[in-house]
Order: C-alpha cells, then structure tokens, then sequence
C-alpha cells in the first residue's frame, strides 16, 4: 500500500467518524440523512462505472453493458433522491439486508473455521448471531412499530466498523520481503 | 487441475524422473498440499498464515476486495495457482495502466516467471518441488485466466461450447452453466457448475477461473470460449493435450531438481520418458471421468511397484504441532511452510518490479533491510543459518 492510499485510508475513517457523530447527533432526521448519503452513493456508483466502462470495461466482451447499467443507475439516483420525503420503507429494507448478509456470512464462516479446527469461530460466531439478532430486531422495531431511530444506530454500528477496517488498513503491514 | 493430477501424476512424474517411492509421494503429496493449506488451517497450527497457498470457498467470501484484501488475494492466486505468463504483456488495443496491470497477471506456460520458480526450488526440499510442480502444472490448467479478480479478464459469456468426439467427428455442444454449488457436474450433458455474473470488477466470483467453473481443472474436457480480454477472439482449450504438455514438463523440471538436466528451459518437455507410459496416459487423459485418481495412482503403482495412499493432513498436523519449536522446520509443514513463503515473496516480488502493484508492495532485503509482513523473518531465519553454517 503506497503512502497515498494509507493517508486516503485514514482520511475516509476519519470522515466515516464525523458523519457518525452528524447521525448520533440528530437521529430524529438520521434516516433522511442516510437515505441522501444512499442516494448520493448512487450518483457516485453510476459516474464510477461510466469511469469503469471508460477505462476498463470498453476492452471487454460484452462490456458495453457498463454504459446502459451507468446511465440507469444515475436515473435511479435522481429517483432515490425525489423520494426521500416520500418513502423511508426502502432504506430500512436496504439496511436490513446489510445487517443480515453480514451475518449470515460471518455464521458461515465460524461454522467453516470449527470445522477446520480454527480457535478463533466463537468470536465470529457471536457476532454473527449478533447480526442476525439485530436484523430481526430492527425488523420488528422498524417496520412493524415504525421505530427508525434503532435503525439509524444500527447504521452507525456499521459505519464504525468500516471506519476501524479503513484505520486498520491504514497501518498494515504490508510489504513482502524478497531475501535473494 | 484437481487432486489426481497435482497428487497421484505428479507421483509419476518424479518416479519418472528418477526419484524413489518416498521422495516422490512427498512431491506428490506437497503438490496437493498446495490446495489445502489455508489460513484456517496454519491458524489452527499456530503457524504464520502468510503460508496460505490456497483459500476456503467461505474465506473468500469473507475477504474484503479493498487494496488491501486484493493483494493478498493476488499473492496467494498469482503465486500458487495462476502465474502470471509475461509480466510485460500489452494487448493490442491501447488501454489504461489499471487494465494492463490486471492484464499482465494472465497466467500461461513457459514464462520467465515458471523458470524462476523452478530455478527457485533447486537445491530445496521435496516439498519445495512439489510446490513448484503445482505451480508449473496450473500453468497449463489456468492458461488465460488471471489469479486476481477481474471482471475484465475473466469473465465468459454464454458462447461457450465442449467439443465432443462423436460417430461424425468432434460436434459443439453448449454447456449449460448452473451456479448450484452442491450439484456435482455432469459431463454427459455437458453441465458445469460457475461462479454467478456479479458486474463488479473486483468480485471474488471473477477470480481465476471461476466463471468457467471446473472446465479447466477436467483433463478430458476440450472446449472453445470467448475470453473477455481477448477482443472477440474464440479461444479453443485444448485439456487432454495441455495436461500432457504439463505431465512431460513436469519430469523435465523435476530431472532438472534432481541434477540430472543441467538446465531448465522454457518450452522444452520430457516426452522421451514419458514414452513407455504414453497410452496410459492418452487413455486417462482422454476418459470422462470427474476424477482420475484411480487410474492415476494405478499407472504409480505399474512404474514404482508401490500404491500411494491419500494425503494423511491430520498426520501431517499432528507432526507439526507435536515437533518442538526449533525442530518445526524440519516437519514436512515446516518445510512446505518455507517453500511457499519463498515462493509467494519471489513472485510477489516480480510483480512488483514490473511496475504492478496488483500484488502488493516488495522491497528486497538486500537493499532497504527487513521491513513489512513479520512471517517472512522465516526465510531470513533461514538465509541467516544456513550462512552460518
């Protein structure tokens, strides 16, 4: 990892942190911030593969279809974003499925490592069974009680998980040693 | 390439090439251990996880495809499984530095990179030749799939079709791909399990060649594709002829370990010892079958007199975590241990000289000292003591 891209790393953690602290200060309009970083994601992803096809995937069989998917992703954004003061269904069902795909993979794999003897399953296993949990939980709290704060902490959780990765990766180790 | 090939004929091809039984079920069995040594397992065994040669189904899953989790997938892949065929490579069209870097990783034969590998494990130990013979005979499996993710290099598409010997001569038939990994594949109608189109450039289901599911890893499977790098090209993937280019130069470079080739060249293949047994094997390689062992180890017993078992791993566990710490080297996990990790760091080191950076970031020791990955201490532990000696 080149000096650049550790000080990116680090950056995007601390930015991570700050929109975390903006969420856990006013969760009353958190889910409204969420769904405009979303939508904002979506601008960001369509003008990526427009980059991406550019670059790319114009040397690739089939690639062409990076083009159309960048044009209707961008459409979809400017759609996410006329929605936000409409509906806040589709965020939490998106969060959601962020909290139970983690899980469900994170359950997968400590049942893989205890298979193979690995000590380190239980810790995996828990915080699966967290995510799990959680995404029930903020089912029933959010869509049924139409609680959405709970999901707005939730968010965070995860946003802080990506942060520590992002400072994490900022401080690897990663050079290899060749002894000749 | 599954286990018959990289266990019980790379058995035959020491036995060939001179070694006895016990040296050559060790290359053999070293060979295999290519595919089963992963962090899971070298973190159970306490020992240095860059080891891994390989990566579970779910660790993959698992891994994270920023910078980071990219490289390390690159090193373990490009190293062990698809190296790269020449690192200066340009294809015809003129394109970014991202897409040549990811093109510059497509594996293929003969390359300068398989002679340092070779070059690598002389004077080593049997486990070290069986690592290097894994690598050769992959070379011959994964040509023109890049062991990194890349949507752009290796995906296929629908036009992909195995050509079949039938009354009429060889007819095209189009293999129907599943994404159901627990159904086993059925070569009689020519259905394949692959990975699932995911239109990300750095997803792990574009990784090698996942996308064409096990078609490279079948000997007797012939089949003809469009490659998504190679411009609207068909490539025809010739497996029973690639393999046996594979078995042959796999005794050319194992008679060059043993001392008996003074050299080892690019392009050049044993087939005069491979002779007796031609028929054998023409007639394992050409038989569908979803796995040759037997018929493998049957051609091992005909040439050494002996029958090679199955890979014991617990045993091979146990010796390693029952030897004492200063005596862990000298296991055959210790020794396969510093096999990989020299030839993970000579590899990742060639990429990195050539300007790509897919595989991480080498500094050689010589010149800037020992900085970075701590596991690979081992092989200056190594350098250290045999100096002294």
């Amino acid at each position: 990892m080149s000096k650049f891209q550790r000080v990116k790393s680090f950056l995007a953690g601390v930015a991570l942190l700050l929109l975390i602290l903006i969420l856990l200060a006013i969760p009353e309009s958190g889910l409204s911030i969420v769904a405009l970083i979303l939508s904002l994601s979506l601008v960001f992803y369509g003008f990526r593969m427009l980059w991406y096809y550019a670059k790319m995937a114009r040397h690739m069989v089939g690639g062409k279809t990076f083009l159309y998917q960048s044009i209707i992703v961008l459409d979809f954004a400017l759609f996410t974003f006329s929605l936000i003061r409409i509906s806040t269904v589709w965020i939490m069902i998106y969060l959601m499925g962020v909290f139970a795909f983690s899980g469900a993979i994170d359950i997968l794999r400590a049942l893989e490592a205890k298979k193979n003897g690995a000590p380190s399953w239980k810790l995996k296993f828990i915080s699966g069974c967290i995510s799990v949990a959680a995404t029930i939980a903020l089912f029933i709290i959010g869509i049924i009680f139409r609680e959405q704060t709970i999901l707005v902490y939730g968010y965070c959780i995860n946003l802080g998980y990506a942060a520590v990765m992002r400072f994490v990766n900022a401080f690897r180790r990663t050079a290899i040693v060749y002894i000749q | 390439m599954n286990k018959d090939f990289h266990c019980y004929a790379t058995y035959c091809a020491a036995i060939l090439a001179g070694y006895s039984h016990e040296e050559s079920a060790v290359i053999g069995y070293s060979s295999q251990m290519v595919d089963l040594c992963t962090r899971t397992m070298l973190s159970k065994l306490h020992a240095p996880q860059s080891a891994a040669t390989t990566q579970l189904q779910l660790e993959l899953m698992d891994a994270r495809t920023d910078i980071i989790g990219l490289q390390d997938i690159t090193r373990i892949w490009a190293s062990f499984h698809f190296l790269p065929g020449d690192l200066n490579a340009a294809p015809k069209q003129k394109c970014s530095k991202k897409y040549l870097n990811k093109y510059r990783l497509i594996c293929n034969p003969n390359s300068e990179l398989i002679e340092k590998t070779v070059s690598l494990a002389k004077g080593k130990s049997e486990q070290a030749a069986g690592i290097a013979m894994h690598v050769l005979a992959d070379t011959w499996a994964h040509r023109y799939f890049a062991g990194t993710p890349s949507l752009v290099i290796n995906n296929i598409n629908y036009h992909c079709f195995e050509l079949v010997q039938s009354e009429n001569g060889e007819v095209e038939r189009k293999v129907n791909f599943r994404h159901n990994p627990s159904a086993p594949d059925d070569p009689e109608h020519s259905a394949y399990t692959n990975t699932v189109y995911y239109n990300n450039e750095n997803s792990i289901m574009s990784l090698g060649h996942g996308r064409a599911g096990h078609l490279p890893d079948y000997c007797f499977v012939k089949y003809k594709y469009l490659p998504a790098w190679k411009q609207y090209e068909e490539i025809v993937k010739d497996n029973p002829a690639d393999y046996l280019n594979a078995f042959c130069q796999m005794i050319y470079a194992l008679k060059f370990l043993r001392g008996v080739n003074p050299s080892f060249e690019r392009g050049k293949y044993d087939t005069e010892a491979a002779e007796p047994i031609m028929d054998d094997i023409r007639r394992i390689l050409h038989t569908v079958q979803l796995d040759s062992t037997d018929d493998w180890r049957e051609l091992g017993r005909k040439l050494s007199g002996h029958s090679l078992e199955e890979i014991d791993v617990d045993k091979i566990e146990k010796e390693y975590l029952d030897a004492d710490d200063d005596k862990k080297d000298d296991t055959f996990l210790g020794k396969f241990i510093i096999g990989a990790l020299a030839q993970k760091s000579m590899v990742t080191n060639q990429i990195f000289q050539s300007g790509n950076k897919l595989a991480g970031y080498s500094i050689e020791y010589s010149s800037k000292g020992f900085k970075g990955i701590r596991d690979f201490r081992k092989l200056l532990n190594r350098k250290e003591s045999a100096k002294n000696e």
